[in-house]
């Protein structure tokens, strides 16, 4: 997970893992990720994936809310698909 | 002798009316309507249980509302319906009036009747203690259909 904006208060929950499944056939699982200041699909792949050639995963997921992989903006919530 | 054929004329016709008298027509058949068409029922939300371990029908193993720093938790999630579904899970850490994001994760899936769904969630350097929850929502709904809370430590 991307690290968010700490508040020093809180824990830091940065290295969660997480997943999910379904019974249904077919289900697509996928994290939600906002986008923040500087982000790029190549650093937010770099991130969660620990790959940034792995951005055109995320840019392929996102094609309704995306029509230029070098134009995401703050506040975009993006569908970040399930590792593997 | 006319009188006697006026006479037998008129018991011949009288006759021939009482033997020609038609049936009272057949009743009408019954109308046939068409039985009420009875929608699918949207997909909902039916139940959320914790635990630390799922089976394989992805079900919890055993209910609960407490976990250990290094467990793994799970969300088991039963649904029902039919249509497109889409499930998110909001897990946060709860202090006072603050909420922590600890993970959001989705699923999506066409459902053709009940459903099992599981989130888990693991943190390898360990859980905070403290008070936490976790917020089922189906589809963009703004308020969650069912939220669990739960401790660690």
């Amino acid at each position: 997970m991307v690290p968010e904006d700490k508040d020093d208060d809180m824990p830091d929950f940065s290295d969660v893992k997480s997943g999910a499944s379904s019974t249904a056939p077919a289900a697509s699982v996928y994290q939600t990720y906002e986008v923040k200041p500087g982000d790029s699909l190549s650093k937010i792949a770099k991130n969660i994936y620990g790959n940034g050639n792995e951005w055109k995963r995320i840019f392929d997921a996102n094609t309704d809310l995306i029509k230029d992989p070098n134009k995401i903006f703050p506040g975009q919530k993006l569908k970040i698909p399930a590792k593997g | 002798m006319r009188r006697a054929t006026a006479c037998g004329l008129a018991v011949l016709v009288l006759g021939a009316v009482a033997c020609g008298k038609s049936e009272p027509p057949p009743p009408p058949p019954p109308s046939v309507t068409a039985p009420p068409t009875t929608l699918p029922a949207p997909v909902s939300v039916e139940a959320v249980s914790l635990g630390n371990a799922i089976g394989p029908d992805k079900k919890v193993a055993t209910p609960a509302e407490s976990f250990a720093a290094k467990d793994t938790i799970y969300a088991s999630v039963d649904t029902a319906g039919t249509g497109h579904a889409k499930l998110r899970a909001l897990w946060s850490f709860v202090k006072g009036q603050k909420t922590a994001k600890v993970d959001e994760t989705t699923i999506e899936f066409e459902s053709s009747g009940p459903a099992v769904n599981e989130f888990h969630v693991m943190k390898p350097s360990g859980w905070p203690k403290g008070d936490y929850k976790v917020e089922i929502f189906l589809g963009d709904a703004a308020a969650p259909a069912m939220t669990k809370s739960y401790k660690v430590g």
